[in-house]
C-alpha cells in the first residue's frame, strides 16, 4: 500500500509530468488561459492516460514481450492511442454529448501530447506492475491537472501587468512557467521524509 | 459500388499496405541491430563491473535467497577476487542506481553511480570524486568513517544505505559458498 | 519560392523553435548539454528527411480521408528505425536522450511539416523543405544547451571552462532553467523582429494540429480565448 501512495505523491510532485519531466508543453502553454478550459483539458487528459494505460499495457506484457517484438512499441502505442482516442470521442458523443460538449474539443488535441505515449512507455520502462502502472498514470493525470490549474491561475495574474513590449505573450508565460516548475524543486525529497 | 470503394475500400487498402511495408521494414532492420544492442548492453555492463573490480576476468550471476531489498543483481568473478552488486536506491530526486565491487578480503575496491536524478550541485556530488573515493578500501565496519555530502544527506544516506546492503548481501553469498 | 528560400526559411523566417513554438518538450528537455542537444536535431532532421521525402512521394496515393493515420504509421516507423539505429552505435546518446528519443514521434514539427508542406508539394522541394527545418531545430537546440551547459556546469560539450566551471549556476540545467533560457530567447527574438513574432499568443492559427484536431475544436477554444 504504500508504495501506491509513493508512486501516487511522487507523480504528482516530485517527477511532475509538466513542471519537471518537460512533457506536454503544449497544452500546457496553449490551453492555460482560462481555468475552466485548463480544468477541461486536465481531465480529458486524466481520463485518456489511464485509458491509454489501461489498454497499452496488456498490448506489451501479452502480445509484444512473449512475441519479441518489443522494437514496435513506439508505432503500436501511438496507433492505439490515437485509435482509442477517436473511439472514446464517438462513444461520447452520441451517448453523452453534455460531456462530449465540455470535454470532446480537447480530445482530438490529445493523440499529439506526448505526455499521454510518454506516461504509457514510461510504465513499461519503469517495470511496473499493472496495479503501479494504473496508479502511476492517475498520478501523472493529477500532476498536469495541478500544474495546468496552478499556472491558469498565474497567468490570469500576468494578463493584468505591465510588461516590457518584447516580453508580452509567450515569452512572459515561460518566465512565469519557470517560476511555477521553481517552487515544484521544493517537493523533491519530501517522500523519503514522509516514508524513508 | 464505386463511390463505396473510393470512399471505404481504399483507403483502408493503402493505410494497411502502408502498415505492413513499414512493420516488415522495421523486422528487417531489428534483425540486424538486436544483436549488436545486445552485444553493447553485455560490454557496457562488463566494462562497468571490471572497473570496480579490476582482477576479475569474467562474471557469472549470483541468485541470493532473501535478498536485501535495495541489491538488484550480483554477480560472482570467476576467478574469486570478489562480487560485484548492482544496487537501486531511492534517492532525493528518484531512483539512484549504484555499482559496487567487493573483493574477497570484505573491503570495497571501488563504488560508481551508474545513473541518478539528484539536484545537480548537490546530490550529484555522490557521483564523484571526493565522496565516492572515500568508500574505497572500506569493510563493512569502517563504513560508517564515510562523511556526508554538506547540504545533502538525503542523497548520502541513501547511498550509504544502499552499500550497507550490498555488505548483507555479501555476507549472505559468502556464507552459501 | 527559389531553392535558397525554401532552405533558408527554416533556419530564420519559420524557425520551427522559435518562430512556430513547435516542438517545445525536446527543446525543454535536452537542451541541458550540447552533445544531447546535437544527438536529438540530428535525430528529429533525420526523421523529418525520411518522413517528408516519403510523405511527399505517396502524396497522390494516400486518400485524404485516412492521411493522418497514414502519417502517424511512416513517422513512428522511422522514429523506431533511427532509435534502434541510436541504441545500437551510440549507446550513450540513447541514454542522454531517454524517453525523447520515441517521442519524437508525436514532435509535431513532423506531422505539422508533412501536413503543411510534403503533401502539397513535389519530393526534392519537400527534401529541402525538412533539411532547412531539421537544421532550425536544431540550431535552436544547440543554442539553448550552449546557453544551458555553459551558465549550468561550466562545461561545453563536456569540456571544462575556466572560471564558469567554479561558479556554476547549476539552476540553468534543471527544469526551471530550461524555461528561463526559452523565455528569455523568445523575448529576444520579439525584440530583433520588431514584435512581428508570428506567435505573439500561443493561438490555433499556426498549429499544425489544427488540421487533425478539427475546426471544432479550434474554434471553441479561440471563442474561449
Amino acid at each position: 500500500m504504500t508504495k501506491f501512495v509513493i508512486i501516487l505523491l511522487s507523480a504528482v510532485f516530485i517527477n511532475n509530468y509538466v513542471l519537471t519531466k518537460f512533457l506536454g508543453i503544449c497544452p500546457f502553454l496553449g490551453v492555460s488561459k482560462k481555468l475552466n478550459q485548463a480544468t477541461g483539458m486536465s481531465i480529458a487528459v486524466i481520463f485518456v492516460m489511464m485509458m491509454a494505460t489501461a489498454v497499452t499495457y496488456p498490448i506489451q506484457t501479452y502480445l509484444l514481450t512473449p512475441h519479441n517484438l518489443s522494437y514496435l512499441q513506439t508505432i503500436v502505442f501511438i496507433l492505439v492511442i490515437a485509435a482509442l482516442v477517436q473511439l472514446v470521442e464517438i462513444i461520447l458523443k452520441r451517448y453523452i454529448p453534455s460531456l462530449h460538449k465540455s470535454l470532446g474539443v480537447y480530445l482530438p488535441l490529445i493523440t499529439t501530447n506526448c505526455a499521454v505515449l510518454g506516461v504509457t512507455i514510461l510504465n513499461i520502462d519503469e517495470g511496473y506492475t499493472f496495479a503501479e502502472a494504473m496508479i502511476n498514470s492517475l498520478g501523472s493525470g493529477l500532476g498536469f491537472f495541478l500544474a495546468m490549474v496552478m499556472f491558469a491561475g498565474v497567468r490570469s495574474v500576468i494578463e493584468g501587468a505591465d510588461i516590457p513590449k518584447a516580453f508580452r505573450g509567450l515569452p512572459v508565460t515561460l518566465v512565469a512557467a519557470s517560476i511555477t516548475s521553481l517552487s515544484f524543486l521544493g517537493f523533491s525529497g519530501v517522500i523519503e521524509n514522509l516514508f524513508g | 459500388m464505386k463511390y463505396a470503394f473510393r470512399d471505404i475500400i481504399k483507403p483502408v487498402i493503402v493505410l494497411v499496405c502502408i502498415c505492413l511495408v513499414v512493420t516488415a521494414l522495421l523486422a528487417y532492420i531489428n534483425q540486424i541491430t538486436s544483436p549488436i544492442i545486445s552485444e553493447a548492453e553485455k560490454k557496457a555492463t562488463q566494462e562497468a563491473m571490471s572497473q570496480v573490480l579490476t582482477d576479475a576476468d569474467s562474471f557469472e550471476e549470483v541468485k541470493i535467497d532473501d535478498c536485501p531489498e535495495m541489491v538488484s543483481e550480483a554477480y560472482r568473478a570467476a576467478n574469486g577476487t570478489g562480487y560485484v552488486f548492482i544496487l537501486i536506491t531511492k534517492g532525493y530526486g528518484g531512483d539512484m542506481k549504484l555499482i559496487c565491487g567487493i573483493k574477497s578480503d570484505g573491503t570495497i575496491e571501488q563504488c560508481k553511480t551508474l545513473s541518478h536524478n539528484e539536484t545537480s550541485g548537490l546530490g550529484s556530488k555522490t557521483a564523484e570524486d571526493p565522496y565516492k573515493s572515500q568508500y574505497c578500501g572500506k569493510n563493512e565496519d569502517t563504513l560508517n568513517q564515510v562523511n556526508a555530502i554538506t547540504g545533502a544527506t538525503i542523497s548520502s544516506t541513501a547511498y550509504k544505505n544502499a552499500i550497507e546492503e550490498a555488505f548483507e548481501a555479501y555476507n549472505i553469498v559468502k556464507e552459501a559458498e | 519560392m527559389t531553392l535558397k528560400d525554401n532552405f533558408l526559411k527554416g533556419i530564420i523566417k519559420e524557425n520551427p523553435v522559435l518562430m512556430l513554438v513547435l516542438g517545445t518538450c525536446p527543446t525543454l528537455a535536452v537542451s541541458t548539454g550540447v552533445t544531447s542537444a546535437l544527438g536529438m536535431g540530428a535525430a528529429a532532421t533525420v526523421v523529418l528527411l525520411c518522413s517528408n521525402i516519403v510523405i511527399s512521394a505517396l502524396r497522390n496515393i494516400i486518400p485524404d480521408k485516412v492521411r493522418i493515420p497514414c502519417y502517424i504509421v511512416l513517422i513512428a516507423g522511422f522514429v523506431t528505425m533511427v532509435q534502434m539505429l541510436v541504441k545500437a552505435f551510440a549507446p550513450a546518446l540513447d541514454k542522454s536522450l531517454g524517453i525523447f528519443l520515441p517521442l519524437i514521434v508525436v514532435n509535431c514539427i513532423i506531422l505539422g511539416r508533412a501536413e503543411m508542406f510534403a503533401n502539397k508539394n513535389k519530393v526534392f522541394d519537400s527534401a529541402v523543405d525538412a533539411l532547412g527545418m531539421g537544421l532550425g531545430f536544431t540550431l535552436a537546440l544547440f543554442l539553448m544547451a550552449t546557453i544551458r551547459e555553459t551558465l549550468g556546469s561550466g562545461t561545453f560539450m563536456g569540456f571544462e571552462i575556466p572560471f564558469l566551471i567554479d561558479n556554476n549556476i547549476s539552476i540553468m540545467t534543471m527544469a526551471p532553467g530550461g524555461f528561463l533560457v526559452f523565455g528569455i530567447l523568445m523575448a529576444i527574438v520579439a525584440k530583433i523582429t520588431g514584435g512581428k513574432n508570428s506567435k505573439k499568443s500561443f493561438g490555433c492559427a499556426g498549429c499544425p494540429s489544427a488540421a487533425i484536431c478539427g475546426k471544432t475544436a479550434c474554434e471553441s477554444k479561440e471563442d474561449a480565448v
